[in-house]
C-alpha cells in the first residue's frame, strides 16, 4: 500500500492535500479510470504530476491551448519534473520532427487534440508506453460548449488505439450532463470509470454584480474599485483592444500598477508580465480568459469581470482564480445593457451562417483551407447531411443563447447569488455564512471600502521595493560568493 | 513595433517614399523590388533588420500619420514627412542614436542570441542563489536544448562571477545610465522579472519601439563583443546565428556569372536549369547587395545604351518609369533600365 502522504512531502512541497486530491490518487492507483471534478485552485496538476513521479511512468497529457500548455510545461519544470515536453502546432516541422524522435525521452509530454490525431504525429505517440492518459479541461469534450473542439471526440478512439492505458479525466466545473457527456463520449460505459466530485462552492469567495447604466458609469465604477481595493486582482475582458485600453486609462488614472495581458503578446511579453504578477511587481492584470489558467498565484484578492463571461461555468472558473490561499476575496461583475449584444455578437461569430454552411457541404474542398472550419469538417466527415449540421449549429447558437440568458439573470437576481451560482451544479449551498456571501445578504455596494478595509486589507502582502539602478540589479541578480 | 515610428525614422522630407518596400525592406521581404527601394532610399543596410517583429498595417498607419499631421501621401501609398512629421523625425533619431549596430542585426540573428543570453541568464542567476523552483523561459526546442547543453558543459566556471562582471564592464563601457537600466530591464531572474517596452517607456517617456531598437542595438553590440572574445564561456550561445546576405540561389548564378567562363545569363539559365527571367532577378539581386566594384555593370550595360539612358533620365528623385524611358528607347529590356538605376545610385552613394 502506497503512503501518499509521505510521497506528497517527498515529491513536493505541499504540506498536505487538498480535498479531493488523494482520492482521485488512490482510484488511480487501484487502476481506476476516474473523472476528477476539482474546483479552480483544487491541484489538479499536482495528480498527474505525483502519479508519474512515483509510479515512473509516461503521462500523456491533453490540454486544449498553447498558451495553457507553456504555462504547464513552466509549472512542471517549476515543481521539479524536468523531462517534460510540449507538442504544439506553433513549433515549425524542424522542431516537431526533433522532439517526435526523441518522445522516448520524455516523462511528461503535452499535446493538444488536433496534434494528438494528426497522423504525422499519433504514431510516434503510439509507439510509448503510456501509463497515464490525461484529458485536461475535459469540458472541451462536450458539444454545446463555447470552448467545444470536434478533436476531442476523437479522444475516446485515441484511447483505443493506445491500447485503453488508466484515464484520467480532469476539470474545473462540470455540470451532472456534462460529466455523463464526457464519460459516454469517452467510451465509458456506466460504473468503468470513479467520478470524484468535488463541490464547486468557494466559501473564500464574496459574491457581487452590479449594473451600470453605460459604460461610463462603468468605467468610473472599475476606475474607483481599482483605486481602492487592496491586494492582486485580475480584470477579464471578452477583447484584447479593450483589455489594453482600459489598463491604458487604470494606469493613468489611479496609483496601480496595471499591465494588460493576452494571446496576441509574444512569449518573452507574456513571461515578464506573469512573472510581475507572481512577483508582486504589477497589481492588477487586464487579461483575456486565457490568463491564468496555467498559473498558481495564491493571493489573487480580486477578480472583476468587464465583460460577460461565456457562461456559469466559465464564470466560476475564472472567479476561481482568486483566493487560492483560502483567505477572504471578492468577484465581481460589472454590466452594462449594451454588454449583452458584444456578448450576442460574439455568439454570432462563432457560429457559422446558414449561407456559409450551405456553400461549404457545396464546395467541401475548401473546408481544409481554414482552421476556423474545422467544426464544420467534423460534421461533414462524421457523414451529418446539410440538414443534419444546419440542426446542429441552431441547437449550439440557442444553447449559447440559453447560457448567456443565464448569466444576465444571475446579475439580475433578486435573491442569493450563491444560491443560484450553484443551483447549475446541483449543489445546494449548506448553512452559509450570510455575512460573507453575496451582496443579496448584505449591502455590499453601498459599503464596500468598508468590505475591503475589513475582508481584504487584513491579508498581508508584501510589496518589494524595486530597484531601478542597474548596479544595484546586477548584484541581486548574481549572488557571488565572495 | 509600432511601424509608425519606423515611417517617421525611414521617411523623408523631400522624396515621396512607398510604405508598402519600406515595411518590406526592413522585414526582409526578398524580392528585386524591395530590394531596389532599400537602395534608392538608403535603407539597405537595413534590410530584414527586424524580420523576427511584426510590425502592423501599413495603409492604418499611413492613415493615422495623415490624421497627425505627420506626412502627406500621394497616390499608392507614397508618403513624405510635413515639417512637425521631421521634427518628430529628429526627436526620435536623437533618442535612438546611431545606428550602425543595427547593421549587425541583419548579419546575424541577433534577436535569437538576445533570447538565448537573457534565458541563460536566468539559469545562472537562480543557479547563484542555488534556487531549482522557478518558471524557466521557453525559447523554442532546439534553444531549449541548446541552454541546458551550455550550462551542463560550463557550470563548473564560476559562471555566476562570470556574467556578473560582463555585465558590469560592459554596461559601464556605454557611458550611460539609461541605456544601461534599459538594458537590465531585458533580462529576469532571482526574484527580478524585468519590464516590458511599455513599462520602460513609460518611466523614460521614449517611445516603446525605440526602446525595442536600442535593445537591439545594445544586444547587437553586446554580441560582437563576445564574438571577439575567444575565450568567451558563451561561444556556445552565438552559433548558427549567421544571416546570408544574399539569397543561396541568387549567389550560385553569380558565382557563375563571375566565374572565370564569363557565362552570359542564358548559359546561366542552361547551366542551372533555371528560367532566363530568374537569372536576371539574381543579378539584379546581386548588382544591389555586390559592392559597385565587384559587379561587373559593363558586361550587361554598353555603353552607347548607358548614354542613352543618361540623356533620358528623369530629374524627380527615384520615380523614373520604365515606359518613359522605353518610349525614348524603343529596344530596352526591363532588366537593362533597371540595372542602370542601380548602376546610377550607386555611383551617386560613390561607395
Amino acid at each position: 500500500m502506497i503512503d501518499l502522504n509521505k510521497e506528497l512531502h517527498k515529491h513536493s512541497a505541499f504540506k498536505s492535500f487538498r480535498p479531493g486530491q488523494e482520492e482521485v490518487l488512490l482510484n488511480l492507483f487501484a487502476g481506476q479510470n476516474t473523472l476528477a471534478v476539482l474546483p479552480t485552485g483544487g491541484g489538479k496538476t499536482l495528480l498527474y504530476q505525483l502519479y508519474g513521479a512515483i509510479t515512473h511512468q509516461r503521462v500523456l497529457i491533453v490540454s486544449p491551448l498553447i498558451s495553457l500548455m507553456q504555462d504547464q510545461v513552466g509549472r512542471l519544470q517549476y515543481l521539479g519534473s524536468k523531462r517534460v515536453v510540449a507538442i504544439t502546432s506553433a513549433m515549425d516541422f524542424k522542431e516537431r520532427t526533433a522532439i517526435l524522435r526523441n518522445l522516448s525521452h520524455y516523462q511528461y509530454i503535452y499535446v493538444s487534440p488536433e496534434m494528438l490525431v494528426n497522423q504525422s504525429v499519433f504514431p510516434f505517440v503510439a509507439q510509448q508506453n503510456i501509463g497515464l492518459f490525461v484529458i485536461d479541461e475535459a469540458h472541451c469534450i462536450t458539444e454545446w460548449g463555447p470552448d467545444f473542439r470536434p478533436d476531442y471526440l476523437r479522444l475516446g478512439a485515441v484511447r483505443k488505439q493506445l491500447g485503453n492505458p488508466l484515464t484520467l479525466m480532469m476539470t474545473a466545473t462540470a455540470t451532472q450532463p456534462t460529466r455523463t457527456d464526457i464519460l459516454q463520449r469517452m467510451g465509458f460505459s456506466v460504473g468503468e470509470a470513479r467520478q470524484v466530485v468535488m463541490p464547486t462552492n468557494r466559501r473564500n469567495i464574496f459574491l457581487s454584480a452590479k449594473v451600470c447604466a453605460n459604460q461610463k458609469e462603468k468605467n468610473d465604477q472599475l476606475e474607483s474599485l481599482v483605486s481602492h481595493l487592496d491586494g492582486s486582482g485580475i480584470i477579464y475582458f471578452s477583447s484584447k483592444s479593450q483589455a489594453e485600453q482600459i489598463a491604458a486609462m487604470l494606469t493613468q488614472k489611479t496609483h496601480k500598477r496595471v499591465m494588460a495581458y493576452h494571446g496576441g503578446m509574444d512569449n518573452q511579453q507574456r513571461f515578464r508580465i506573469q512573472q510581475q504578477f507572481m512577483n508582486d511587481d504589477i497589481d492588477i492584470v487586464c487579461a483575456t480568459s486565457a490568463f491564468g489558467m496555467g498559473i498558481d498565484k495564491e493571493n489573487v484578492r480580486f477578480v472583476i469581470h468587464y465583460h460577460l463571461p461565456n457562461n456559469i461555468q466559465s464564470y466560476v472558473q475564472e472567479i476561481g482564480r482568486c483566493g487560492r490561499d483560502q483567505q477572504p476575496s471578492l468577484a465581481i461583475l460589472l454590466y452594462e445593457p449594451n454588454d449583452q449584444y458584444l456578448q450576442l455578437g460574439l455568439i454570432e461569430n462563432t457560429i457559422p451562417e446558414e449561407q456559409l454552411l450551405s456553400y461549404l457541404y457545396q464546395h467541401p474542398n475548401e473546408l481544409e483551407k481554414n482552421d476556423a472550419f474545422r467544426v464544420i469538417k467534423y460534421y461533414y466527415d462524421t457523414g451529418k447531411s446539410f440538414e443534419e449540421a444546419v440542426s446542429i449549429f441552431d441547437q449550439a447558437k440557442k444553447h449559447r443563447i440559453q447560457e448567456l440568458e443565464a448569466i444576465i439573470a444571475y446579475i439580475y437576481t433578486t435573491g442569493c447569488r450563491r444560491k443560484l451560482l450553484l443551483q447549475h451544479f446541483d449543489e445546494v449551498v449548506n448553512n452559509e455564512n450570510s455575512e460573507f456571501c453575496c451582496d443579496f445578504h448584505s449591502d455590499f455596494w453601498g459599503h464596500w471600502r468598508e468590505f475591503n478595509d475589513h475582508y481584504l486589507k487584513g491579508v498581508k502582502q508584501v510589496k518589494r521595493q524595486r530597484s531601478t539602478d542597474w548596479h544595484q540589479i546586477l548584484n541581486n541578480l548574481f549572488l557571488l560568493k565572495n | 513595433m509600432k511601424l509608425s515610428t519606423l515611417y517617421l525614422l525611414c521617411g523623408d522630407p523631400d522624396q515621396f517614399r512607398r510604405a508598402k518596400a519600406i515595411k518590406n525592406v526592413l522585414i526582409g521581404r526578398r524580392t528585386v523590388s524591395n530590394l531596389y527601394w532599400g537602395l534608392e532610399y538608403d535603407l539597405l543596410s537595413y534590410f530584414g533588420v527586424l524580420r523576427n517583429f511584426s510590425l502592423g498595417d501599413e495603409q492604418a498607419t499611413i492613415d493615422a500619420l495623415v490624421r497627425a499631421k505627420m506626412v502627406i501621401v500621394d497616390e499608392g501609398l507614397l508618403y513624405k514627412l510635413t515639417p512637425e512629421g521631421q521634427d518628430k523625425k529628429q526627436e526620435l533619431s536623437n533618442s535612438l542614436g546611431a545606428t550602425k549596430e543595427l547593421t549587425t542585426v541583419v548579419k546575424y540573428d541577433i534577436v535569437r542570441f538576445s533570447r538565448r543570453f537573457i534565458f541563460a541568464a536566468q539559469v545562472i542567476s537562480e543557479y547563484s542563489y542555488a534556487n531549482s523552483q522557478y518558471y524557466p523561459q521557453t525559447i523554442g526546442f532546439f534553444d531549449d536544448q541548446l541552454i541546458k547543453r551550455w550550462f551542463i558543459q560550463n557550470k563548473e566556471r564560476q559562471l555566476p562571477q562570470y556574467f556578473h562582471d560582463l555585465l558590469e564592464n560592459f554596461l559601464t563601457s556605454l557611458n550611460s545610465d539609461l541605456l544601461a537600466n534599459i538594458f537590465v530591464q531585458s533580462l529576469s531572474g532571482h526574484k527580478f522579472s524585468g519590464e516590458t517596452e511599455e513599462q520602460i517607456a513609460t518611466e523614460t517617456g521614449l517611445d516603446p519601439t525605440i526602446v525595442q531598437l536600442q535593445w537591439l542595438k545594445l544586444y547587437a553590440k553586446l554580441f560582437l563583443q563576445l564574438h571577439d572574445d575567444r575565450l568567451t564561456p558563451l561561444k556556445l550561445l552565438l552559433s548558427d546565428l549567421e544571416r546570408p546576405v544574399m539569397s543561396k540561389s541568387a549567389q550560385q548564378t553569380f558565382d557563375l556569372f563571375i566565374s572565370q567562363n564569363k557565362f552570359n545569363p542564358a548559359k546561366i539559365a542552361q547551366v542551372r536549369g533555371i528560367k532566363l527571367t530568374t537569372v536576371l532577378e539574381h543579378l539584379l539581386e546581386a548588382a544591389i547587395i555586390q559592392p559597385r566594384g565587384q559587379f561587373p555593370f559593363d558586361r550587361l550595360l554598353t555603353s552607347s545604351l548607358k548614354t542613352k539612358l543618361r540623356d533620358n533620365q528623369s530629374k524627380v528623385d527615384g520615380e523614373w518609369q520604365f515606359q518613359d524611358a522605353k518610349a525614348h528607347i524603343p529596344e530596352l529590356q526591363f532588366f537593362q533600365f533597371r540595372l542602370f538605376q542601380i548602376l546610377e545610385r550607386k555611383l551617386g552613394q560613390n561607395d
